[in-house]
C-alpha cells in the first residue's frame, strides 16, 4: 500500500467522524443564515457546540417515575446516528467495507429505531407535553414511511439494488440517469421527506418554544444534562445524515473521493461541508418562506409526497422512464 | 462491482414524460386548490404545460401543424379563458375551502388509486403511438379520470367547470399520443367544445352566483321557476 493511502477502515472512521464533529456546525451556520433571513444578527456559528459542552457539565434530572429506558434512549440514539454513516457516502465514491452491511432501508430502519427509542422514553416521562410530541412523532412518522418505501422502491428499478452507493454511481454515470422522470419525482418525495423529518416544514418551528405546536423538540423536554446534550448532538447528526443522502445520494454525488489517497479524502471534507450548507441554506429559505400548515393538514403534506414517490415507481414500471 | 443500471430513456422519452407528469399533477393540486384564483390558475399553468408538449413534439418531430396546436393552446387556454372566469367571478368570494366532499388526503389516494386503475388498463391496451412515448397515454387518460374525480368530489361551481376544462387538457394530451399528425384536426374541434362549454359554465357560475350569492353546489337543491 502506497505511503498516502488510507485504509478502508480509517476512510469509514473517518466519515463517522466527519458527521459527529461538524454536524453541530452546519446547524449553526444554517441557524445564522435563517437569522439573518429573519433579519436578526443570529446566534454566533459555534453557539451548538458551546450548547453541548454547557450540557455535558449539567446534572442529570430524571423524573421519579421513569426506568433505565429514559437514560439508555439517548445513548442509543446516538448510536444509531453513528452507524449510518457508515452505511452511505459521505467522503468516497466507492463503497467502504461496512457499506454493504446495510442498503437504504436498512439505514431507515436505524434511524427509525433511533426515533422509536426517544419516542419510548418521552412517553414514559410525566410530562403532557413530552408525551404529546412521542404520540404526534411517532404517527407522523409512520405517515411519511410509504413514502420512503416508494423512493426505495424507485432505487432498487433503477439500479436493481437499493445500496445508496450505487444510486450515486448511477447519478454519475450520466446525465440522462439524473433527468430521468423517475429519479426527479424520487428526488422531489425525499426532499419532502427530509424537510418533514427535519422539523422545517409543515408545522413544527425547530427552533420554537411554544410546546403545542412541537413535534420532535417536545419529547426532549423532559431531558437535562449529558443526556439532553446527546439528544441535541444526535438532532444535529440527524440532520446532516438526511443531507448526506440527499446529496450525496441523490441530487449531486460529486466531489466525493474517488481513490483513498489522503490529499482526495481529506478534500471530500470541505466539498461536503459546503455542499451541506447549501441544502441547509436551501431549507432555511423554504422555511421562511411558507407559513406553517395546522397540524390536521399534515396529511395533505405526506400525500403530496406519497403521490411524487407512487408516480416515480409508476413512470418506471410503465414507461421505463 | 456495479450492477447493470436500468437504461435511462431518450432525452425525448423523458422530456415528453416529464412534462405529462407535470400535466397529471397539476390535475392533483386542483384537488386541494383552496382558492377560486388558484384554482384558475393551476388550470393556466397546466394548459401552458400542454402548449409546451405541443411545441416540444413539434420541434422534435418536426411536424408543422403541431406549431398551430401549440399557439392555440396558448392563446386560448392560458390566457383567454383564465381570463375570462377571472373577470366573471370578479364579484364572487374566493375562498372555496369547505367544498371538500372527503379530506383532502383521502380524496389524493382515492385519485392515486384511480390513475393506477387508468395507467393499467390503458398499458394493457393494444395501441401504441407512433411518435410519443408509450406512457403518454395511460398518464393522460389518469389526468382525465383524476379531472372527473375533481368534478364529482369538489361541490363549488369553479372546481367544476375547471374540472371540465382541465378535462379537455387530458384528452389534448391523449390526442397528441395517439394522433400526432391528426392534431390540428382534432384539437380545432376539443377547442370549439372548449369555447361553448366556457361560456355556458360561465354563464351558469355567473347565475348561480347572482341568485345563491355563493359558488356552492350544495345550495343547488331546490328548482326555482
Amino acid at each position: 500500500m502506497a505511503a498516502d493511502q488510507l485504509s478502508p477502515v480509517v476512510i469509514q472512521v473517518l466519515q463517522d467522524l466527519t458527521i459527529l464533529f461538524f454536524a453541530p456546525l452546519i446547524s449553526g451556520i444554517v441557524a445564522r443564515i435563517e437569522a439573518r433571513f429573519q433579519g436578526r444578527r443570529g446566534p454566533r456559528i459555534l453557539q451548538p457546540y458551546y450548547d453541548i459542552a454547557k450540557l455535558f457539565r449539567k446534572e442529570t434530572l430524571v423524573p421519579e417515575d421513569s426506568s433505565w429506558v429514559y437514560l439508555a434512549a439517548p445513548v442509543v440514539a446516538f448510536t444509531c446516528y453513528l452507524i449510518v454513516p457508515l452505511l452511505i457516502p459521505v467522503l468516497t465514491s466507492y463503497p467502504l467495507p461496512l457499506g454493504y452491511m446495510g442498503d437504504i432501508l436498512g439505514g431507515a430502519f436505524v434511524l427509525s429505531l433511533a426515533g422509536f427509542s426517544v419516542s419510548v422514553a418521552a412517553a414514559e416521562t410525566d410530562g403532557p407535553y413530552a408525551q404529546l410530541g412521542s404520540s404526534r412523532a411517532m404517527t407522523f412518522g409512520a405517515l411519511i414511511e410509504p413514502a420512503l418505501l416508494f423512493v426505495t422502491f424507485t432505487v432498487a428499478l433503477i439500479t436493481t439494488t437499493d445500496l445508496p452507493y450505487f444510486e450515486a454511481a448511477a447519478a454519475r454515470a450520466s446525465l440522462s440517469q439524473v433527468v430521468r422522470p423517475a429519479h426527479l419525482l424520487a428526488v422531489v418525495a425525499f426532499f419532502l421527506v427530509v424537510l418533514s423529518d427535519t422539523g422545517r416544514i409543515p408545522v413544527e418551528t425547530h427552533s420554537s418554544t411554544l410546546e403545542l405546536g412541537m413535534i420532535d423538540e417536545a419529547r426532549t423536554l423532559e431531558y437535562s444534562g449529558p443526556p439532553l446534550a446527546l439528544l441535541k448532538w444526535g438532532a444535529a447528526m440527524k440532520q446532516l445524515i438526511l443531507y448526506v443522502i440527499l446529496i450525496n445520494v441523490f441530487t449531486a454525488p460529486w466531489g466525493l473521493a474517488g481513490s483513498r489517497s489522503t490529499g482526495s479524502v481529506i478534500l471530500a471534507i470541505p466539498i461536503f461541508l459546503a455542499k451541506a450548507v447549501g441544502v441547509g441554506t436551501l431549507f432555511a429559505i423554504i422555511d421562511n418562506s411558507f407559513s406553517k400548515l395546522r397540524l390536521f393538514k399534515l396529511t395533505e403534506f405526506m400525500a403530496a409526497a406519497f403521490l411524487v414517490a407512487g408516480l416515480a415507481v409508476l413512470a418506471l414500471y410503465l414507461g421505463g422512464g | 462491482m456495479m450492477p447493470a443500471l436500468l437504461a435511462p430513456p431518450s432525452t425525448f422519452t423523458g422530456t415528453a414524460e416529464a412534462i405529462t407528469l407535470l400535466v397529471l399533477l397539476s390535475e392533483f393540486a386542483m384537488l386541494r386548490a383552496p382558492l377560486s384564483r388558484s384554482q384558475i390558475r393551476l388550470y393556466a399553468f397546466q394548459s401552458l404545460v400542454v402548449s409546451g408538449l405541443a411545441f416540444y413534439v413539434a420541434a422534435d418531430r418536426h411536424i408543422g401543424d403541431l406549431y398551430a396546436v401549440g399557439t392555440f393552446s396558448f392563446l386560448l387556454k392560458v390566457i383567454v379563458v383564465p381570463a375570462v372566469i377571472l373577470r366573471l367571478l370578479k364579484d364572487a368570494p374566493e375562498d372555496l375551502a369547505g367544498s371538500h366532499r372527503l379530506g383532502v388526503a383521502s380524496m389524493v389516494l382515492i385519485a392515486i388509486a384511480i390513475s393506477v386503475f387508468g395507467l393499467f388498463v390503458v398499458a394493457s391496451l393494444p395501441i401504441a403511438s407512433i411518435l410519443l412515448p408509450k406512457a403518454e397515454l395511460g398518464l393522460a387518460t389518469a389526468a382525465i379520470l383524476v379531472s372527473f374525480l375533481l368534478v364529482i368530489m369538489r361541490s363549488d361551481v369553479v372546481s367544476q367547470a375547471v374540472g371540465f376544462f382541465s378535462l379537455e387538457n387530458g384528452v389534448s394530451v391523449a390526442s397528441l399520443a395517439i394522433a400526432s399528425g391528426l392534431s390540428l384536426v382534432a384539437e380545432v374541434a376539443f377547442f370549439f367544445d372548449l369555447l361553448v362549454a366556457v361560456v355556458v359554465l360561465g354563464v351558469l357560475m355567473r347565475l348561480h352566483h347572482g341568485r345563491a350569492r355563493t359558488l356552492s353546489t350544495n345550495e343547488m337543491d331546490r328548482l326555482r321557476g
